[in-house]
């Protein structure tokens, strides 16, 4: 009588539900890197050396992009999604824009980027305007206060 | 004439003439057997989803390393001077005279930079004489010597050229040399 050959267990896994997942993760993974580019113009931040900044991520904060032309100059001003004219026709009306966002939000922090190439002259009127805005909103208990934004260096 | 023999011949058990075949004539065709037709399987279709599964988690390698969820930036904090009424400074009040850092930009390269000292002191070349320039000289609580307070007022004076780096870079200085007091100046 001969022995019957047992056949090798038959090992299979059933891959449906990884792969759900691993789609998942992959739309999670792409939303991610797209939603941190709305606020964030691509510049050059000036890089210091061993600075004692803060990440400080406020929870209620404005970003302002002063966007950068050739030769220093400034082409426009971004306040999240909303821009503004590299004049002073512009920057009146961003003032305006942020009055209304101090009224709304007293306590707000606003996070200055701007290219390192361009020149003080442009970059000095948004802290101006940050002052104006604060004093215009005549909201209580403003206090404006501004983030200036680097990168840390070598 | 006699007539054809119509009984063939007997095909009893001990006959042995059963054991040869047939006349064709007599050959019965076997009756065809009813067979029941056979359900159809569907046909599947087959996918090797082997090499999906590779790109799958080879992209999903990339975005995990690519994704950064902290931020690179950082920022300083500086508090702008609000607006208030007129008239609302203590006249009392003695001001310290404001240290001035002038800074201006000779060139287009991050390197090509002048700075100033307003006062009877020896003007720095880089940035980090700068700091060690202010860091020297500030007052500290375990050492004596130093000649500005930690809330001294710094000012930084960039001219309308100076590239935003050089002016945050002399920020940094200060900022660096635990100054808590520094602002900027309008453009000069």
């Amino acid at each position: 009588m001969s022995k019957r050959r047992k056949d090798p267990a038959d090992l299979s896994a059933n891959l449906t539900s990884l792969i759900d997942v691993t789609f998942l993760l992959i739309v999670f993974f792409v939303l991610v890197s797209k939603i941190n580019e709305v606020e964030r113009w691509q510049l050059e931040l000036p890089s210091v050396r061993s600075p004692l900044s803060e990440k400080g991520e406020s929870e209620h904060r404005v970003v302002i992009n002063v966007i950068p032309a050739p030769a220093g100059r400034v082409s426009s001003y971004r306040v999240g999604l909303a821009e503004f004219a590299g004049d002073d026709a512009g920057l009146s009306s961003m003032t305006d824009h942020l009055a209304g966002l101090y009224q709304t939000s007293p306590s707000i922090d606003v996070n200055v980027r701007a290219d390192r190439a361009t020149h003080y002259e442009f970059v000095e009127p948004v802290l101006q305007a940050v002052s104006n805005a604060a004093h215009k909103s005549g909201a209580a208990g403003v206090n404006p206060r501004v983030n200036l934004v680097v990168t840390r260096g070598s | 004439m006699t007539a054809p023999d119509r009984h063939p011949p007997s095909h009893a058990a001990d006959d042995t003439s059963a054991l040869r075949p047939l006349p064709a004539y007599l050959e019965v065709p076997e009756p065809e057997r009813f067979v029941r037709p056979r359900k159809r399987k569907p046909m599947l279709l087959k996918i090797n989803v082997t090499s999906l599964i590779d790109v799958t988690f080879l992209l999903l390698v990339y975005f995990m390393i690519a994704t950064s969820f902290t931020s690179s930036e950082e920022a300083y904090r500086t508090d702008i001077p609000s607006r208030e009424g007129v008239g609302t400074a203590d006249p009392f009040e003695i001001q310290d005279d404001p240290l001035r850092i002038s800074v201006n930009s000779t060139g287009l390269a991050p390197d090509m930079y002048r700075l100033q000292i307003d006062g009877p002191y020896q003007q720095p070349s880089t940035f980090d004489d700068l700091y060690t320039f202010l860091s020297s000289r500030l007052v500290r609580a375990d050492t004596t010597g130093g000649l500005f307070e930690p809330n001294h007022p710094i000012v930084i004076q960039p001219t309308r050229t100076t590239r935003w780096e050089h002016a945050m870079q002399a920020f940094n200085a200060a900022a660096r040399a635990r100054y808590t007091n520094v602002t900027f100046a309008k453009p000069g």
